[in-house]
């Protein structure tokens, strides 16, 4: 007997056949000896197994109890692929972050030194007779240099004598 | 993950934007202003816009300021132009890169001042002197990033 038809045989006797079915699989079942013997075999079965069958008493809701069991299912069904990713795949895992990162710090670094630069770093010379102030107006965004006569000879030659360096707002050196 | 190629995209992209504008030209505007205590100037005399006039304001004891020349440059990296201000002064400016110039300061054909300077927008810088009859001269630079018809392109 195919094990189609013994579980048909099965589902006869514990009652679970639409009537249609059950009216079908039972004038076969009278009608065929194999049969007949299995369905007589499980019958006993069922009714040893319905007076010592014992009741399982659960903690959690039917719904709920059959829920974490479809979810663990569900976790062990999802296995991980283990295959070898490719070397570009795991050069972007990698090394696009680290070069993104690394494009990034070159930009801040590069906005930071634009943005620090000082605008009172001068270095300034002027002709021999002459002298410079430099003063710095913040408020007004304005670095003003002031050349005026310093009283000394007029000297005809052009080439500076005097190197005038102002290392922060207010200081002034002068090197010879 | 998936977001790395594009954000390496655009980082690439900013890094190289700003490593192109470092390595631009300058674009300057350099200006003769005359101060004096007359406050309407001249016939020809045409007073500074309202915003350098209160900066210079802020500084010295003048109460007019006005355009005598204005000029617009643009300077690649390491060239050197010349900007006459007047028939008697020169301005020989060198870009440096970075908004660094040097300034050399020529006045009847001699070097006045030379220095070294960062022109970073929108500061100014002043260079100026005593003149005759209780009044000043002054030239204000400014590095300017828009374009103008009267660029300069060779010396």
């Amino acid at each position: 007997m195919k094990h189609e038809l013994e579980l048909k045989v099965q589902a006869w006797v514990d009652g679970e056949l639409p009537d249609v079915e059950a009216r079908r699989i039972g004038q076969w079942i009278a009608e065929n000896a194999e049969a007949s013997a299995l369905a007589s075999e499980l019958g006993c079965v069922r009714r040893a197994m319905s007076g010592g069958e014992t009741l399982a008493l659960l903690d959690d809701s039917r719904d709920f109890y059959w829920s974490k069991i479809q979810r663990q299912i569900e976790r062990e069904a999802f296995v991980p692929s283990h295959d070898p990713l490719p070397w570009f795949a795991r050069w972007r895992r990698y090394m696009a972050p680290a070069c993104g990162a690394l494009a990034m710090a070159c930009l801040l670094t590069l906005s930071l030194r634009q943005a620090a630069t000082p605008s009172f770093d001068e270095i300034s010379s002027v002709g021999e007779g002459m002298e410079a102030v430099t003063f710095h107006d913040q408020s007004a965004q304005m670095t003003v240099v002031w050349l005026q006569n310093n009283g000394g000879p007029a000297d005809n030659q052009a080439a500076p004598k005097i190197i005038r360096y102002e290392d922060e707002p207010g200081t002034v050196v002068d090197l010879e | 993950m998936r977001k790395a190629p594009r954000v390496l995209a655009t980082a690439f992209f900013l890094f190289a934007a700003a490593a192109a504008a470092s390595a631009a030209d300058l674009k300057l505007e350099a200006r003769l202003i005359w101060g004096a205590n007359d406050e309407k100037g001249g016939p020809n005399c045409k007073p500074v816009d309202a915003v350098l006039a209160s900066k210079l304001n802020r500084s010295f004891k003048w109460k007019g300021y006005f355009e005598i020349t204005n000029e617009i440059a643009s300077i690649p990296v390491n060239k050197t132009r010349d900007l006459r201000m007047s028939p008697e002064c020169t301005l020989r400016i060198k870009n440096l890169g970075g908004s660094r110039v040097e300034i050399n300061f020529i006045g009847q054909g001699k070097e006045v001042h030379k220095g070294s300077y960062t022109l970073a927008p929108p500061n100014w810088l002043v260079l100026g002197g005593d003149c005759t009859n209780n009044t000043a001269w002054f030239i204000g630079l400014r590095a300017n990033d828009a374009t103008s018809p009267n660029i300069i392109t060779k010396n």
